[in-house]
């Protein structure tokens, strides 16, 4: 058996690189699975206590948070689909209006990390009859 | 018989009714047509105060007095409680039919004079709650309300002569009549509070049933009471904001500054007849401020050439008088009610034909294209020939001819203080002298008012460009022919012509019997009196004052119709009398110098020390703004400098706790 030493430091290596990648990264879709990553080196530390103090406390704490992850993945995406249909991109730093008034917006001299995603949104396979879609102006 | 007392709410009620309803539904309902609620509610308020007077001449009681019930108390502070009850008497009975009458025929006259003026329904709402603050004031029963209707006509006051704010003439006149009636109105509540110090009471009658009982050291409160009347009626030294008032609409000039609200400190000191008797010296301050106004003001008006100047400076002048005849009431008999009846007899009268000569100077004022410099026209008997004649029977009524108006009234103060100088020992010399000021007064008073009247309306015809151009609608086609019709509507010509008759007959049917003066003795402020009036006619007086007034008269029309280049002459004559005349004796001058540059000099300077207070201050201030230069930037919006401020101090507050509780 493993030594509990090695489950903390997986958990732990786990959780500094979703903080990295969380700090660094500024597309919206890559920062939320840093932080999805960052609560997975969590609900390792979880488990390995579990199992090191044989009950069962643990577990059901990492299949809650697993639950709640899931719910969250769904509203952190819409979310970001609504805030992608605003700005026509990713770019978390296009997101600062909410800075000191006065202040400038922080822009990075590189160039974007990614390419701009096509005009058309991804839609889903039509089941049934496609609804009749009117344009709309605003998505306020 | 009905009970008259409740409907004593009616009089300031309709009134202001008629404001409230004009204030809300003038601006987009009304508008052209904004008169009549004030007119129909001063009519209504004028019905009530003849069935009021007719209950009290007709009670059988020694001093009637009708008492509306209270609707609540105004306030209460610990164990003192202020009710808010009307009170009328035949005082306020006779003052109330003055107000609201001649109140409703210039609200007639004003539907005439203001009919091509923005702010229609805003001079109608201000004159509505005008006249229901004049007439609450008349019916207040106690001191405390008497103030606060004192500070409503003072206020509409103001809003009346600053009509046109715009101008800047107005607008600082307006505040001119405002703050210096402010300087009375302070003694006014000075002496309001020592009265209620000394007595425990703010009531009428039960503050002069206990001034009787103890009336040492009476003068100040008296005194400064007085001083409230000085301020709101014009009286030396603080007459220098009523000429200025003219600034404001005509009308406005013809009810408030001429009619009711300036007489407000007539009624003041009539109303208090009963402390003012008890206190000779200051009947004698009363009546030497009277006597000294009425002279100084009547030479002013000798020589100025604005009509509404010369008006209000009249209107000065016979306030004056009534403070002399005020003032002769020296004992507590029938003297002290005789004086002060004739002061109100002189008010009632001096009401009618002094509104009624405002009026004329307004006709006159808007057929001439707002032109009211008598040296720009002259002659118009024919072409104002309804206002010629009205203008006339004013005139011979201010003059003081038998059998007008003013006659009788002027006649009854003369003779007040002619027996005043009679029955007193102490100042019975000084008496006299006002007395012969009084009857040169008169003589002044007559010679004036027919200047104005042989300038205006005889001579040469005379019209200034303006009268065809300020357009009424008029053509232009009939520029300088004589058909050109000025006199054109109802409402300009019947106002005039029921207070010319007014002026005329009132003096003769109330003042020749001494009917009013009986009926005014039997108000509850003439409680005091231990012998009533006797009254009698004293050919001799009688005489003397009309010898005075055609004299005057005649003077005038020597001066003015006879040989008109005498006038010019005499001024030449007598250079620095004249200008001091022309420039009113240069208070306007002396008041800058003395009061309002030193007032302005330390506002300055309060100014300046102000500015370093507010920089200290300031500079406290700018410290936190400072400061927050720096930690604002933290709030960059950027998620990610959130993220990392919250892991670095999340990261050293674990460390922290982990090292430390090991």
């Amino acid at each position: 058996m493993m030594p509990l030493a090695n489950y903390l430091v997986l958990g732990a290596v786990l959780f500094v690189l979703g903080a990295i990648g969380f700090l660094t990264r500024r597309n919206l879709i890559i920062m939320f699975l840093c932080a999805e990553l960052m609560l997975q080196g969590v609900t390792i530390n979880l488990v390995a206590f579990a199992r090191q103090h044989g009950n069962m406390t643990g577990q059901v704490f990492t299949l809650f948070i697993l639950t709640v992850a899931a719910c969250e993945a769904a509203l952190a995406l819409a979310l970001i689909l609504m805030l992608y249909r605003r700005r026509k991109s990713l770019d978390v730093s296009l997101w600062q209006d909410l800075r000191e008034p006065g202040l400038d917006s922080s822009v990075d001299a590189d160039a974007p990390l990614e390419e701009p995603l096509p005009e058309s949104l991804p839609k889903l396979t039509p089941a049934g009859l496609e609804p009749d879609q009117t344009p709309e102006d605003t998505y306020v | 018989m009905f009970d008259v007392g409740a409907l004593l709410w009616a009089i300031p009620g309709l009134p202001l009714l008629a404001a409230g309803v004009t204030a809300c539904l003038g601006p987009n309902l009304l508008k052209r047509q904004s008169h009549w609620p004030v007119i129909l509610g001063s009519a209504g308020s004028c019905a009530v105060s003849v069935i009021l007077l007719f209950a009290l001449a007709t009670s059988p009681g020694q001093k009637p007095a009708l008492e509306a019930p209270g609707l609540s108390d105004w306030f209460s502070i610990g164990d003192f409680q202020l009710p808010l009850t009307l009170q009328a008497d035949s005082l306020s009975a006779v003052m109330l039919l003055a107000i609201t009458f001649v109140g409703t025929m210039i609200a007639i006259f004003s539907s005439y004079y203001m009919a091509h003026e923005d702010g229609y329904p805003r001079y109608f709402a201000v004159m509505g709650l005008f006249l229901a603050a004049m007439t609450g004031l008349v019916l207040a029963s106690n001191f405390l309300v008497l103030y606060a209707f004192w500070e409503g006509v003072g206020l509409c006051s103001y809003l009346l002569v600053g009509f046109w704010f715009q101008k800047p003439a107005a607008a600082a006149a307006a505040r001119k009549a405002f703050l210096v009636t402010r300087i009375g109105d302070a003694g006014f509540i000075l002496g309001i509070m020592i009265l209620w110090q000394r007595y425990g009471s703010f009531d009428y009658s039960v503050v002069f049933q206990r001034a009787s009982a103890n009336p040492h050291g009476l003068e100040l409160p008296c005194l400064l009471l007085f001083c409230g009347a000085i301020g709101k009626s014009a009286q030396f030294p603080l007459h220098v904001w009523l000429p200025d008032a003219m600034e404001g609409p005509t009308p406005a000039s013809a009810l408030i500054h001429a009619a009711t609200m300036v007489t407000a400190g007539v009624y003041l000191l009539a109303r208090c007849a009963h402390l003012f008797a008890l206190t000779p010296t200051t009947q004698l301050v009363v009546s030497c401020v009277g006597g000294f106004t009425a002279l100084l003001a009547a030479l002013i008006a000798l020589t100025q050439h604005d009509l509404k100047r010369v008006l209000a400076y009249s209107t000065v002048s016979q306030l004056g008088f009534m403070f002399l005849g005020l003032g002769a009431g020296l004992r507590d008999n029938g003297l002290a009610v005789f004086a002060a009846s004739a002061a109100i007899f002189h008010l009632f009268t001096h009401a009618f034909f002094k509104a009624l000569l405002f009026m004329t100077a307004g006709s006159i004022m808007n057929s001439m294209g707002h032109v009211i410099d008598m040296r720009r026209f002259g002659g118009l008997r024919r072409v104002l020939p309804v206002t010629h004649w009205t203008f006339l029977c004013g005139a011979l009524a201010l003059a003081g001819l038998a059998p007008f108006a003013g006659f009788w009234s002027k006649d009854q103060i003369l003779e007040a203080v002619l027996h005043a100088g009679h029955q007193s020992e102490a100042y019975g010399t000084i008496y006299m002298g006002l007395f012969a000021v009084a009857l040169f007064t008169a003589g002044l008073t007559a010679f004036y008012t027919f200047r104005a009247y042989f300038r205006t309306f005889w001579g040469a015809e005379r019209i200034p460009e303006e009268a065809y151009h300020h357009g009424h609608g008029h053509d232009t086609e009939d520029h300088g022919s004589s058909k050109h019709r000025f006199e054109t509507t109802l409402a300009q010509k019947f106002p005039l012509v029921v207070l010319a008759i007014g002026a005329v007959v009132i003096g003769a049917i109330l003042g020749a019997p001494h009917w009013i003066n009986a009926l005014l003795a039997r108000s509850t402020a003439f409680v005091f009196a231990k012998s009533s009036p006797e009254f009698h006619v004293n050919w001799w007086l009688v005489i003397g004052s009309t010898v005075c007034a055609s004299a005057g008269i005649g003077l005038a029309a020597w001066m003015y119709l006879i040989k008109p280049a005498l006038a010019d002459k005499l001024a030449a004559a007598a250079p620095s009398l004249h200008r001091a005349s022309t420039q009113r004796f240069y208070f306007d001058e002396l008041y800058t110098f003395a009061v309002v540059k030193p007032l302005a000099v330390f506002a300055l300077v309060m100014r300046f020390f102000d500015s370093i207070v507010d920089g200290i201050v300031d500079l406290v201030g700018m410290f936190p703004r400072w400061f927050a230069r720096f930690l604002r930037t933290v709030q960059d919006g950027l998620v990610q400098s959130y993220t990392l401020i919250m892991l670095v101090f999340l990261t050293a507050f674990l460390a922290i706790f982990v090292l430390w509780t090991r």
